[in-house]
Formats: structure tokens, C-alpha cells, sequence
């Protein structure tokens, strides 16, 4: 077999956020603690984006960055908290503020959300949230944000959520050949369906592998490369949260992070120190300490 | 003898024992996850763990602080994505079990996990539904987890997230709700169940040390009280020592636990 000319799909960090207007609208990958794309977070904050729709079923600590640094207004979003060590205070403030808009949904109806746009129908249907106020209580998207109707087969009450197309997904794995095929291990979260409704998808990913490395272990590969427009290749992309089978959380920089962020001025000092305050995502690694960064090395078998 | 307990481990002891053996469990993270262990290693070795971030079938050897923690990953046998478990799982009705708590809970059952203060200008903005809202929906039993806080139990609730009976009898049945609804609410003061008929929350057991009246001056709604009210069960030192087996640097039971 011949071996045709392969495109090599990877640009920078920077680049990347580059290619991101003001008020677009993106998927946003990871789920809870596990590979969320904090340094893309980070350079969509340096590079100063505005008035960006987060859509994504429960991020935690990258919402909190993107609307406390004002690049998001808007989330549609099931969930916002860091989990087990408590409420998200940018989001709580930015909602009180008035600079951010909360279009709630659950992790079903945002999954089926972007199932609907990964398989190009305008929308999907599913039996949850009805008889609730996230049926009777609407922000900007008014009649739009779902319907709730009577099956036309069964007669069956069901809700029916609109399918999303954004203009772009932004999805953290393990492993990418150059040409974008994505290998991810662990769970997926709702990233498979995630992948593929974004207009275009810029891949973040820890580890640059070779083709023949694919081809080895195919069944990982849960991304193959003809979705993928872009591909990113950086260590460490989600800390302080986690990889698996790569690195785990950083509890003490989260529950810094989870301190500061109580007021809006340690929220700043946290902005101009690790995010602002540095160049690039090197500079945070530097920042964060390289020492600190390698004693969080998952161990095998564990994964963390 | 005389065995000396938490409130957290007396909630979890009792959350525990609502689950039956060979049952499909929805974990979460915190008090219901450990209740969930807790059940596997005593009375309910057969019960299947599951995380709705994917994972199934889990048997943790450190407590996640996250339902996609990669502790939730080592030694389950199946590890998927949200469509699985939210989808094929809890929406096919295969789900038995799941847990819930929440900030604010009216007399039907139904919770409040989004907003404190009016839904315009939100004195507070909460976590939300996340999946809170899928398993309450789809469940075939809901079992309520709070702190006992007399604000927390309400005529009103400032934001009905997830669903309990909704409106009373009929309601879930005729919004084609897939799930039984809420079968049990555990406070530390005290378990909650629903009258058969009406739906409505009535005193199913009070824990030791607290009286019929010490709940009725500690809730907003009306609640039924039955001729009979029996004392909870309290932990025994064997569940205690599990617990902290599971736990054993304290991050849900607490440090002086």
C-alpha cells in the first residue's frame, strides 16, 4: 500500500483561541474533575474573547474562569459547582451581577442537545425536567429553550429540546496523531456527541502519537480524524482538575482556586497571578511548578 | 452497649439500608456515595454502583470528589459516557435507585437545586440540576438526603428543580414521568416517607434523642403525623468502622468523625 500525504493538522494554543470571534458560540468538553480544557479557558481569557455561549453539561472550574475573566455572558448548562468542595462563586456573582445568563437544562437534555446537532436534526426528544420550572422558566432563549408536546404516536406527554450546532467544540483527550484522530480513556462524558455538533473542532490533547500508534489500538480512538479541524498538543491542559491515567487533580491549587474565587478580589489576584500574569500555557506550568506538576503523574493501575 | 455516632454517619447508616440487594444505584458523590458503599459491603453485595459521568458497576478503593473522579474507574466494569447511563440506563427505566439532596424540598417532594430568591434576581445561584433532575425523573425510587434546616422545608419552593409528586396524586403519571418518585426523605432529625393516597410528605421515623414535636417545630409545610411514630435504627459500630474504612481520611465523614 502506498502511504498518501498526510495533513498535519497542529497549531498553537494561541492560534487556536485566535480563530475564536467575539460571540461565538462553543461546545465545551470534559465532565465533573475530568479533562476539561483549563488552558484553553486560560488563552481565551489572555486573548481577551467576549460575549461567548458556553454550551456544556456540568464544567466546573474552567465556567468559573470564563465568567469570572467576562469571556462567557451566556452558559446552557445543567450544572455549575466545583462538586465536593462547594458552590461556584464567580457564576454566583456574575448571575447576581447581571453580566451572565444561566439557561439551565440537565445533563440528559444537554447530551440529547448535542446528539440532535451531531446527527443534524433540529432537535430530540426526552422524558425529563417536565412538570418543573426548567420547562416554566425561561431566560434568552424564551419559547425557544424547549417544548413540551404530545407525542404524535403514542399521545404521551414528552419534552423535545433543540439540537446545537455551535461554532465550535472544544474537546481535552489523552492522544492525537497529527491528522486528528483523538483517543480518549475513561469515560467519555457526553464528548462523543460533543465532538461532532460543532460547526468546526479544535482537539486539545496531552500526548502526540503516531499513526501506526492508532492503528494499534483503534478501539480508543473515539474521535477519528475526518471531524477534526485542529489539534493542539500540550501537557497538563487540565490542571488543576484531572487526566486520566495521565495526572490527577491538584487538590491544593483547587481548593486555592475555591478560597480565592469567594470574593471578587481574590478572584482578581487569582486572574493577574495565573492567567493574566503569565504568557503563555508554559508560563502557568512554570508558575505552577513543574516539581508540583510531576508528583501529580498517574500511577498505574489506578488511573490518578 | 452504647455506640457513639455522627449526624453524617447516622444519615448515611440509615440512607444505607434503603438500598436492597442486586439493585441498580445511581452513587453521586458525598453522603449518598458513601451510603451506597456502605450497602455493598454489608447487606446489598449484589447492588450495582453507578456514576452518571460512565462509570458502571463501581467498587472505588478511594472516595471521588467528582462522578467523573478516575477513582471511580479502577476495578468498575464498564466505563462509558453520559448517554449510557443517563440515557440507556435511567431513562429505559433500569435505574432502581437514586439519590438526591437538595437546598429546598416542599410537601410533595419536589426540590429545589438552582435558585435561592426570586428566579429574576436570584439571591443565590445553586449548582443547578445537573443529572439531579434525569434521575429524579426517571428513578424507579428517589431516596432525599438534607441537612434537618427549617428553611430548607418549605410550602414554596423558590425553584422546583426536580420532580417529587409535583402537584399531588396523577401528576407524575400524567406528565409520563418514567420513575416512582421519592420514596424516603432522611434528615438528622428524622425520615419522611409519602401517603399513598394524598402524596403528600408524612413522618415515617423519628432518630434517637428527637421528639414527634422537635420535627413538627423544625418544618414550613404541613407534615402528617401517624398515630404510630417509631424510632429510627441506629447505626450499628460495624457499619461505623466500614464507613470510615471507606473513608478513611475523613473527606465526607469529617475529621473528628
Amino acid at each position: 500500500m502506498t502511504e498518501a500525504e498526510v495533513e498535519d493538522k497542529r497549531i498553537t494554543l494561541a492560534e487556536a483561541a485566535k480563530m475564536i470571534n467575539d460571540g461565538d458560540g462553543l461546545f465545551w468538553g470534559g465532565f465533573g474533575y475530568q479533562r476539561a480544557p483549563i488552558a484553553f479557558a486560560h488563552e481565551l481569557v489572555r486573548q481577551k474573547k467576549r460575549n461567548l455561549t458556553v454550551y456544556t453539561c456540568g464544567s466546573e472550574v474552567d465556567l468559573e474562569i470564563m465568567a469570572g475573566a467576562g469571556v462567557a455572558s451566556r452558559y446552557e448548562i445543567a450544572f455549575s459547582a466545583i462538586e465536593a468542595l462547594g458552590l461556584s462563586y464567580n457564576i454566583r456573582r456574575r448571575v447576581s451581577e447581571g453580566k451572565l445568563a444561566v439557561e439551565d437544562y440537565t445533563n440528559l437534555a444537554m447530551a440529547m442537545r448535542f446528539l440532535g446537532g451531531a446527527l443534524n436534526v433540529p432537535f430530540m426528544p426526552l422524558r425529563s425536567m417536565m412538570g418543573t420550572d426548567l420547562v416554566n422558566l425561561r431566560r434568552y432563549r424564551g419559547d425557544d429553550k424547549l417544548k413540551v408536546m404530545d407525542c404524535p404516536f403514542t399521545g404521551d406527554k414528552i419534552c423535545i429540546v433543540p439540537s446545537l450546532q455551535p461554532d465550535y467544540s472544544i474537546v481535552h483527550v489523552q492522544r492525537v496523531d497529527k491528522v486528528g484522530n483523538a483517543q480518549i480513556d475513561g469515560i467519555v462524558g457526553e464528548d462523543l456527541e460533543g465532538s461532532r455538533c460543532g460547526k468546526k473542532l479544535i482537539i486539545l490533547a496531552e500526548e502526540l502519537i503516531d499513526n501506526a500508534e492508532v492503528r494499534t489500538r483503534p478501539d480508543q480512538t473515539k474521535i477519528p480524524a475526518m471531524y477534526v479541524d485542529h489539534v493542539v498538543i500540550l501537557p497538563y491542559i487540565a490542571h488543576p482538575m484531572m487526566c486520566h491515567d495521565y495526572y490527577d487533580y491538584d487538590l491544593e491549587h483547587l481548593m486555592m482556586f475555591h478560597k480565592m474565587t469567594r470574593t471578587e478580589e481574590g478572584w482578581q489576584e487569582y486572574l493577574d497571578n495565573f492567567i493574566l500574569g503569565v504568557d503563555d500555557h508554559h508560563g502557568y506550568l512554570v508558575l505552577v511548578g513543574w516539581e508540583n506538576l510531576h508528583k501529580l503523574r498517574a500511577t498505574k493501575p489506578w488511573g490518578y | 452497649m452504647m455506640v457513639e455516632y455522627t449526624k453524617t454517619e447516622f444519615l448515611i447508616a440509615c440512607a444505607s439500608s434503603h438500598v436492597k440487594d442486586g439493585e441498580m444505584v445511581f452513587g453521586g458523590t458525598g453522603m449518598p456515595l458513601l451510603a451506597a458503599l456502605l450497602a455493598k459491603e454489608t447487606h446489598a453485595p449484589r447492588s450495582n454502583l453507578i456514576s452518571e459521568a460512565g462509570f458502571i458497576d463501581a467498587r472505588p478503593r478511594e472516595v471521588p470528589l467528582s462522578v467523573a473522579d478516575s477513582r471511580y474507574y479502577y476495578g468498575c466494569s464498564a466505563s462509558i459516557g453520559l448517554i449510557e447511563t443517563l440515557g440507556f440506563l435511567l431513562q429505559a427505566g433500569r435505574i432502581d435507585v437514586g439519590f438526591l439532596g437538595a437546598a429546598q424540598l416542599d410537601e410533595y417532594g419536589n426540590l429545589n437545586t438552582s435558585y435561592i430568591g426570586p428566579y429574576d434576581a436570584p439571591k443565590v445561584k445553586l449548582p443547578g440540576s445537573g443529572g439531579g433532575n434525569d434521575i429524579a425523573s426517571s428513578a424507579k425510587r428517589l431516596i432525599i438526603m438534607m441537612a434537618h434546616d427549617k428553611r430548607k422545608f418549605l410550602k414554596k419552593l423558590d425553584y422546583m428543580t426536580s420532580p417529587g409528586f409535583l402537584d399531588g396524586p396523577g401528576a407524575r403519571e400524567k406528565w409520563s414521568l418514567v420513575g416512582g418518585g421519592p420514596e424516603v426523605v432522611i434528615t438528622d432529625m428524622c425520615q419522611m416517607d409519602f401517603h399513598p393516597d394524598t402524596k403528600k410528605i408524612r413522618l415515617k421515623s423519628v432518630h434517637p434523642g428527637f421528639t414527634v414535636q422537635d420535627i413538627q417545630d423544625n418544618v414550613m409545610f404541613d407534615l402528617i403525623i401517624p398515630d404510630d411514630v417509631p424510632t429510627t435504627e441506629e447505626p450499628s459500630q460495624e457499619q461505623i468502622d466500614i464507613m470510615h474504612k471507606l473513608d478513611p481520611n475523613g473527606i465526607y465523614l469529617g475529621k473528628g468523625g
